[in-house]
């Protein structure tokens, strides 16, 4: 009956044609037409991470469609696609810088919500999904590394692959799976590509799915005060201010997707994605480094005897997706949270310096 | 004023004075429209952008047949007796070679139908195609029977003593 009244209201054209039929519009305006804390800062990284992940999709679409994942044709194929097709060394270029910047805008994102507490009660789980969508992520630059098959990316997989096999306990048979043998090799090319284009876009997919649906359920997070707990009472605070996420928070997400967008083009034409020497599992090559983001673990295994290096990371890893669950501390401003903070900071540093001594050759 | 698009100097003139008086009514270009086609120019500019390299991506770059020019071996008459023939490449494309009553004869065996690879059928002594049965000549290509709508488009063939070449280019 409601649908009948609502029917009168109806705009016409294709609109109305297409709602008459679907009945979208409250979906759609449940899914719009929320309202934002005013205070809630996200500096658009989320949103930025998730174009990324758009143009990843597409580009890395289009490369597939010239690319031969076979040690013989791999190689060549993607020197064709930088060298012979139109707009060849663009796509590849984009996908290239793409992937470097989706990292560093999750790890900033990351780092938004650490310090303004948003993985606080009630958005433990979102934070747990994010932790899973990063290591898609971190995955996603793993096995794409390969792919070029030529040096730098083969003997950066033979040492990436090595050390997982590290690993206590799993190590050899996560080495051997990884590998699909106990060379990098075209089994190992096959994997890696089914994992880059099949697996990881699937799992992505539904995790990003999930991850805004909780997003969408729990709303932003205001970072100057703490949400209500249940059998706790309620801190004090003044009456939210808010604002309309669309047009308003949506229109500012565009407009910074854009200048994303001009970014990549920027980086993509002055430094273009290179190839070097084919592989060639005979030689390996001086002062062999994987991408940046791993150089961190790459100068810890330097540092460190080799399973604690391997074990650190890890332990890393799984102490920030479950920290939700161990800082029960209720204040969301960081001056409240010295500790935390501190800790915080204290990993940065660590991070920053194992990079820049990783980096040097 | 009809608010044509995209609008002259002239009406982007108006279209400011309008804009700053507020007219928003049938008389006016009308803040609310001018945004809209800024909208609309923006949204189809940058469709454009992004779509003009996908489709440059996607259109194929043009193969090199192998056989730029030149003559390709086919066959010799030993092993071609008159009153048969065979398929074989020149560059990427398939040719039958033809050693008829008249002289060696050289078609293309893409059959003119549907793009089927023709065969020598020496019993029948006719080209045929396999897939539907479409049977040419093979003193002139020309189709005999059958559904292929034009005849096989000859090649030019060279016999130096007992060799066979095609010509191509």
């Amino acid at each position: 009956m409601t649908n009948e009244v609502r029917s009168g209201e109806l705009p016409g054209g294709m609109t109305g044609w297409v709602e008459r039929r679907l009945q979208l519009g409250p979906f759609i305006n449940a899914a719009l037409h929320v309202p934002i804390p005013r205070d809630a800062k996200t500096f658009y990284f989320g949103g930025i991470t998730l174009f990324l992940f758009g143009i990843q999709v597409v580009t890395g679409t289009l490369l597939a469609l010239y690319y031969s994942p076979t040690p013989e044709a791999a190689y060549e194929s993607v020197l064709s696609i930088t060298s012979d097709v139109s707009f060849g060394w663009l796509i590849r270029s984009i996908h290239h810088w793409a992937a470097n910047l989706m990292i560093l805008f999750l790890a900033l994102h990351v780092l938004r919500i650490f310090v303004q507490a948003a993985y606080k009660y009630p958005r433990e789980l979102t934070w747990i999904v994010g932790g899973g969508l990063l290591l898609i992520t971190i995955g996603f630059g793993f096995t794409g590394y390969l792919l070029p098959w030529d040096q730098r990316a083969y003997w950066a997989t033979v040492v990436g692959t090595e050390i997982a096999g590290d690993v206590p306990v799993i190590g050899p048979s996560l080495l051997l799976l990884l590998r699909g043998g106990a060379e990098v090799s075209e089994a190992t090319l096959s994997r890696f590509f089914g994992i880059h284009v099949l697996v990881l876009p699937l799992l992505i997919g539904g995790l990003i799915a999930i991850h805004l649906l909780f997003v969408h359920q729990q709303g932003l997070a205001n970072p100057k005060y703490p949400e209500p707990r249940p059998g706790r009472p309620a801190p004090a605070r003044p009456p939210e201010r808010l604002k309309p996420f669309f047009p308003d928070y949506i229109l500012d997400e565009v407009i910074a997707w854009y200048a994303i967008l001009a970014a990549l083009v920027i980086l993509a034409s002055l430094f273009p994605a290179g190839l070097e020497p084919k592989a060639d599992p005979l030689v390996t090559p001086e002062h062999i480094k994987p991408e940046w983001y791993f150089l961190a673990v790459y100068q810890l295994l330097k540092l460190v005897p080799e399973e604690a290096g391997v074990i650190a990371p890890i332990a890393l890893v799984l102490v920030i997706v479950v920290l939700p669950l161990l800082d029960r501390n209720q204040e969301v401003r960081p001056r409240r949270r010295p500790i935390a903070i501190f800790c915080a900071l204290l990993l940065l540093v660590a991070l920053a310096v194992l990079t820049y001594f990783g980096g040097r050759i | 004023m009809s608010g044509g698009f995209p609008p002259s100097v002239e009406t982007a003139g108006t279209t400011i004075q309008a804009i700053e008086e507020g007219m928003d009514g049938p008389q006016g270009f009308g803040r609310r429209r001018l945004l809209r086609y800024l909208l609309g120019f923006s949204v189809i500019s940058s469709i454009a952008i992004v779509v003009t390299p996908i489709v440059g991506f996607l259109i194929p770059t043009k193969t090199t047949n192998g056989a730029a020019g030149g003559r390709v071996a086919a066959g010799t008459l030993d092993t071609l007796p008159v009153g048969s023939g065979e398929v074989v490449a020149v560059g990427s494309k398939p040719a039958i070679v033809v050693n008829t009553t008249a002289g060696v004869k050289a078609y293309s065996a893409i059959c003119t139908h549907l793009g089927c690879i023709v065969a020598w059928d020496g019993a029948a002594n006719a080209i045929v195609c396999p897939c539907h049965d479409g049977h040419f000549n093979p003193l002139t290509g020309a189709v005999i029977s059958g559904p292929p709508p034009a005849p096989l488009p000859a090649l030019t063939t060279v016999v130096e003593g007992s060799d066979i070449f095609i010509v191509t280019g």
